[in-house]
């Protein structure tokens, strides 16, 4: 369960790698020799019924046999987790729980999702009430044992299970991150009563209080657990036939990736692996580039998801929410709001003009996709505004612009609009707008100031906003790296495997308490790596102000004292919140992580070679003076050669477009990355 | 009776006209922002903040009003703080001298019950924000401070507002960014947790300058006559909203009464009516048939009363939307001074959630003729507030905790209501893990379940109120605010009610007391406290309820082969 990826095969050719992404409508994957050379990419529909299909598939079409069986790993981020839970369809969970506390899962922490709707329902519970059962038994939060386990009501349970059906068992017992043994007890009795199926147990899952947060996880992990392993089996068989013997790696939602067993074990913990990988390679980005503070800015079809990476590192997370259920797992703090390139535009009951949430999805898509949509999308706005070069998509989609305007101009009249033209400049505006939002409320929250960042463009429309974006939040550095398209999957050949553990002990914070998260700190970090070949171990604090609830996560260094700690929690404070406060620090959570990396290289992965730059002009959509104007439209190879070009200006490639705006200067820099620059503050 | 005196609420456009031509994108673009900076500011708070009161059960509001005190935007908090926040920062600048004696870096607290609605450990901050030298807008945080003095650190048993706390009638606490020491001295002296109160001040005088901050940032970004115009274009879009819903109601006047238990003083029963007017597009509230204010502390401050009215309403036709000023121009209250909604000072209104929760559901049942689809039948109806305090055996430090407690909900014509949701007013309360609770207080919680059978029989069935089991470790108090103990809640279209709330306590030496608004119950180490929370009431007769969903709900025991027998002749399995 703790096999590591070899760092070398012992292979005399040079090994390759495999990163395989599967997202809602396509599987992307991108394979890379470790030698250098381009980048093979391929594209193949997501078969979500049987998703190895589609990876193999996709395998069979760009891989060729020599490159898969000189693989090294094949870097993999799923959502089979994902559909299980919001399709239902996973293991009967049968719940056992300690007296008193079979509702926990149901009586949630009865509060809203929207707090204003009168007929809110909470989504039924993932294990029905007739399979939550009680065991007579209470731990205290010291970890004492107030009463003992009676024996006789586990196995009362267990014939209920049985007759009802149950294939998993999930055990949340109260108190139990800090006392183990009666959850270790159950799932011994429940073995020799001959309970062969599996078990999740909530101590194993999260070592965290909180009883109904602990109880969703383990219950998820019990859900998922059935879906998860016969599709890695099939996977690993279907690769075993075509020669491929390296390691499958699964990327988790806490970022790194978790070797096949290691998955098989914890399967909730890739619930939210998709855009990880997007934030892993913005790490790699800002620390090749040497930038202290980078803004994600990627957007799809659907979405706009943003990350703040400080210092090269993606910011965690340690609870998440999936469908409404929170889950205690690190989590890479991505956000996502409602505004893509399919976002639906509408006019609203008083007359104003509205942006998303709702999207016209991957099917039928944008009107001007030409695929049966005729409401107006944010896309169907940028190319009526000439953001986007009329014509064929990679995927074989042709843009129609009459089609866009046809869509757009409906809308002009019940908002008080002149015509179809007035209307797209409104919806890209207002969907620059949301996305500015949503960069600043991740931002404010880390005390940091959007203005002193760079914005990282990326996703099939991220480079088409991010001067806006930049516009609206003052920012005058933006950078579209290579790949920037397909910038997630490439993000994939750079993940490193990483394991995390916790475990709550909440002690007023002195040199005893330090000295015992230490302690606590080494056994966990003893269990993720027995024998002890991780390279990079690190430990973490959850410290707050003794009296609080929200606390702030620090690094703990290997030589530091209390006194060290509380100053570095103090600073960090004061940054974050604007306010520093007197009073005593108090210890919440010990957190570990044992990464190991698994890339040969910290460089950016090149894109392509062009086979042909180009060089056009053409009529775009000036949003500073208001009004059309004639900007050049060259390809990144192009631009590459010729130097800084002033916007506004397209710059075109494969997978997307750059809009660069009036007041930015365009150039490609030696990594190959597309550097925009706000002239008036360089 | 009082006199025959009435007082109309109502919310005028402050500047007629000025919205129209202003650009409809840059309008959905600061509307957008404002919203978006109400939430930071709410975050803020939530993140830094020192009471379980406002991080877990976040009983708080934060909220920006313009120059005009009409409210740009409220984030998503406390619902029963709608729009309230608009009378108090009116109070407070008048009190430190009007708009002339304002001055940027001032910081105002306010928590005169008459001008928050609430109690006076709700205290708010107003910070006017400047651009330039224009005084463009506030920020408001309202939040329940732990203790801020008064004769218990919760009262249901007050006799004038006198009793209930240290009342800040609007002083500056930062005068230009210099904090005031007096003030923040007579806060700290004032309260039995000084502590806890110190992290909530910095924490609330954070957020709301960080709003400022989030606010100015936007005025700049588009200029302020720019600015101006949109809001008042975004008012007018919020107004044409609601009065598109309302006038689908069908015109008419809908009356409903109902009975409070005992004002916590007096034990007798206190009846009430409302009644609710429709005409054209605008609805309004007439509470002019509401009794004399009480001699104990449920009366409840006119703020508070145009809150559980808007809140009301906006539960029907709000559809969603973020609530602006615009929003509320639609609805009037109409009330009469020295009433139960309208209560002169010094009359005691500690509990003063008590009679807006209730005129919450009243108002709903009123319109049910108008709207039989709509509206549900009655929750468990009240917040069911607990407060505990004493001093811990170990280290004698004081410790206090509160918080609401969830009840089951109406069913509606669509569906069974919903089991233990927090009420109405406290919709986006969040209840506290027994985990956390037992790290923090000396208690052990022995049983927090859904009660079987107490669900409002029905078509559809009542939502399943919650039995909760304290034991108590060290000897403490307990402050019990219950309300609808004795009224069931109500069942609509021939459903049956649901149960009351009710609290009872088993002493170590065997005794047993029920109580339900009871101020310093003294709990011996050992004492076992029983909470049991109202649950739904059906709709629809029982005797429609399909057979398989019946068996359903004897499977999953949330009732049992007796009930089913008795309610829908469901022989046992």
């Amino acid at each position: 369960m703790n096999q590591r990826p070899a760092p070398s095969r012992g292979k005399t050719d040079p090994s390759t790698v495999i990163g395989v992404d599967i997202g809602g409508t396509f599987t992307d994957l991108v394979l890379r020799d470790e030698a250098g050379g381009d980048i093979v990419v391929a594209k193949e529909p997501t078969t979500p019924e049987h998703p190895e299909r589609g990876v193999l598939a996709a395998i069979d079409r760009a891989v060729g046999s020599d490159a898969l069986a000189r693989c090294r790993y094949l870097m993999h981020g799923t959502t089979v987790g994902l559909n299980a839970l919001l399709e239902r369809r996973g293991a009967t969970v049968g719940l056992l729980t300690t007296r008193g506390f079979r509702d926990v899962l149901e009586i949630r922490r009865g509060d809203r999702d929207d707090p204003y709707d009168l007929y809110w329902r909470p989504p039924a519970p993932l294990v029905p009430r007739r399979l939550r059962l009680e065991v007579d038994e209470r731990i205290a939060a010291d970890g004492s044992v107030v009463a003992g386990l009676d024996e006789a009501s586990v196995q009362h349970a267990l014939d209920t299970f049985r007759r009802d059906g149950v294939d998993s068992i999930a055990v949340v017992l109260l108190h139990a991150y800090a006392n183990p043994d009666h959850e270790l007890r159950i799932e011994q009795l429940l073995r020799n009563c001959g309970w062969d199926g599996d078990i999740s147990l909530s101590h194993r899952v999260s070592g965290e209080y909180r009883e109904y947060e602990r109880t969703t996880t383990t219950v998820v992990d019990a859900f998922v657990r059935r879906r998860m392993g016969p599709y890695l089996s099939r996977l690993s068989q279907g690769l075993a036939d075509r020669g491929f013997s390296g390691d499958l790696l699964v990327t988790r939602s806490g970022g790194g990736a978790l070797t096949l067993p290691e998955v098989e074990q914890r399967p909730f913990e890739t619930i939210m692996s998709g855009p990880v990988a997007g934030a892993a390679a913005l790490g790699r980005l800002a620390q090749r580039l040497e930038l202290p503070i980078v803004i994600g800015a990627d957007v799809g079809g659907t979405s706009f998801d943003t990350v703040v990476i400080e210092d090269g590192r993606a910011p965690l997370l340690f609870e998440g929410r999936v469908e409404g259920m929170p889950l205690q797992s690190p989590w890479v703090d991505v956000r996502s709001i409602g505004a893509g390139g399919g976002s639906l535009a509408f006019v609203d009951e008083g007359g104003l003009l509205r942006v998303g949430p709702r999207s016209a999805g991957a099917d039928p898509g944008p009107a001007c996709y030409q695929r049966g949509g005729s409401r107006p999308t944010v896309t169907d706005a940028a190319l009526v505004l000439g953001m986007l070069v009329p014509g064929e998509l990679s995927g074989g989609v042709r843009l129609s612009v009459e089609r866009a305007r046809e869509a757009l101009e409906p809308l002009a009249a019940p908002s008080g609009l002149d015509d179809a033209v007035d209307v797209a400049e409104g919806v890209v505006r207002i969907a620059a707008a949301h996305m500015a939002q949503a960069i600043r409320g991740i931002t404010v929250e880390r005390g940091i100031d959007p203005r002193t960042a760079t914005i990282v463009g990326f996703g099939g429309a991220g480079p088409l906003f991010s001067c806006l974006v930049a516009d609206e939040l003052d920012v005058a550095h933006v950078v579209i790296p290579p790949n920037a398209g397909n910038f997630s999957a490439v993000g994939l050949l750079s993940s490193d495997a990483t394991r995390n553990a916790a475990r709550t002990v909440v002690t007023p914070l002195d040199a005893a308490a330090l000295e015992r998260a230490r302690a606590v700190a080494t056994g966990l970090l003893d269990e993720l790596d027995p024998s002890g070949t991780v390279p990079f171990r690190e430990v973490q604090l959850d410290l707050r102000f003794q009296g609080q609830e929200h606390a702030l996560t620090r690094g703990l260094a290997p030589d530091a004292g209390v006194e060290d700690v509380v100053t570095d929690f103090r600073r960090e404070y004061g940054r974050v919140f604007g306010h520093g406060l007197p009073g005593p620090v108090e210890l919440v959570t010990v957190r570990v992580s044992a990464r190991t990396p698994l890339s040969v290289t910290t460089g950016l992965v090149p894109a392509p070679r062009e086979s042909a730059p180009t060089s056009d002009t053409a009529k775009v959509w000036c949003f500073s003076r208001r009004d059309w104007t004639e900007a050049d439209v060259v390809s990144r190879g192009e631009l590459a050669t010729r130097g800084p070009l002033p916007g506004p200006l397209l710059v075109v490639e494969p997978t997307t477009t750059t809009y660069v705006s009036l007041g930015f200067l365009a150039e490609v820099d030696g990594e190959d990355c597309l550097i925009l620059t706000r002239k008036d503050c360089p | 009776m009082s006199s025959g005196e009435t007082v109309l609420t109502r919310c005028t456009d402050a500047r007629p006209g000025l919205g129209q031509g202003a650009d409809p994108v840059t309008t959905e673009i600061i509307r957008q922002g404002l919203n978006a900076a109400a939430d930071h500011m709410k975050s803020a708070l939530i993140r830094t903040s020192f009471s379980p009161i406002i991080y877990e059960a976040l009983d708080f509001a934060v909220a920006f009003y313009d120059a005009d005190l009409c409210m740009l935007a409220q984030a998503p908090t406390l619902p029963a703080f709608m729009g309230t926040l608009g009378f108090c920062v009116r109070e407070a600048v008048t009190a430190v001298g009007g708009v002339a004696a304002l001055r940027p870096g001032d910081v105002v607290l306010y928590n005169d019950p008459y001008g928050t609605g609430s109690h006076p450990q709700d205290a708010a901050m107003v910070v006017p924000i400047f651009v330039d030298d224009d005084l463009v807008a506030y920020s408001v945080i309202k939040a329940h401070w732990l203790d801020i003095g008064g004769k218990d650190p919760y009262c249901t048993d007050t006799v004038d507002v006198f009793q209930e706390g240290t009342i800040f009638p609007g002083v500056k606490l930062y005068d230009a960014g210099n904090r005031v020491d007096g003030i923040y001295r007579m806060i700290l002296a004032n309260s039995r947790l000084p502590d806890a109160v110190i992290g909530d001040i910095n924490a609330m005088v954070a957020g709301a300058r960080a709003g400022g901050e989030a606010l100015t940032r936007l005025v700049r970004r588009h200029g302020l006559d720019v600015f101006r115009r949109c809001v008042a274009r975004m008012y007018d879009h919020g107004e044409s909203l609601i009065r598109a819903w309302f006038s689908r109601l069908p015109d008419g006047r809908y009356r409903a009464d109902s009975i409070i238990d005992w004002d916590g003083v007096v034990d007798e029963p206190v009846p009430f009516a409302l009644e609710v007017h429709v005409e054209g597009s605008t609805v309004r509230v007439d509470y002019t048939g509401a009794p004399d204010q009480r001699p104990g502390p449920i009366n409840c401050p006119l703020p508070s009363t145009v809150a559980a009215s808007r809140l009301a309403v906006a539960y029907l036709a709000g559809a969603g939307e973020a609530p602006n000023e615009g929003h509320f121009r639609a609805l009037e209250v109409l009330t009469r001074p020295g009433t139960l909604f309208h209560p002169v000072s010094p009359a005691p209104c500690f509990m003063y959630g008590i009679p807006s929760d209730h005129a919450i559901e009243l108002i709903l049942r009123a319109l049910a003729p108008a709207l039989p689809d709509a509206v549900p039948a009655a929750s468990g109806g009240d917040i069911n507030a607990l407060v505990w305090w004493g001093t811990r055996e170990a280290g004698g430090t004081p410790w206090a905790d509160g918080a609401p407690h969830p009840v089951g909900q109406g069913a509606t014509a669509a569906a069974d209501g919903a089991n233990a949701l927090m009420y109405l007013s406290e919709s986006a309360t969040r209840f506290t893990p027994a985990e956390i609770w037992e790290v923090r207080n000396p208690w052990r919680i022995e049983r927090c379940a859904l009660a079987v059978d107490s669900g409002g029989p029905g078509r559809h069935r009542g939502g399943l109120g919650l039995d909760l089991s304290f034991r108590m470790l060290e000897d403490c108090y307990l402050t019990s605010a219950l309300a609808r103990t004795r009224l069931l809640p109500w069942g609509l279209r021939g459903g049956q009610p649901g149960r009351p709330n009710g609290l009872t306590v088993e002493y170590p030496d065997g005794r047993t007391a029920s109580y339900d608004l009871r101020t310093r119950v003294a709990l011996p180490k050992g004492a076992l406290v029983h909470l049991r929370t109202g649950s739904g009431g059906g709709y629809g007769d029982p005797a429609d309820r399909p057979a398989e969903l019946v068996r359903a709900d004897l499977a999953d025991g949330y009732i049992t082969a007796q009930h089913a027998r008795r309610w829908y002749g469901q022989a046992t399995p």
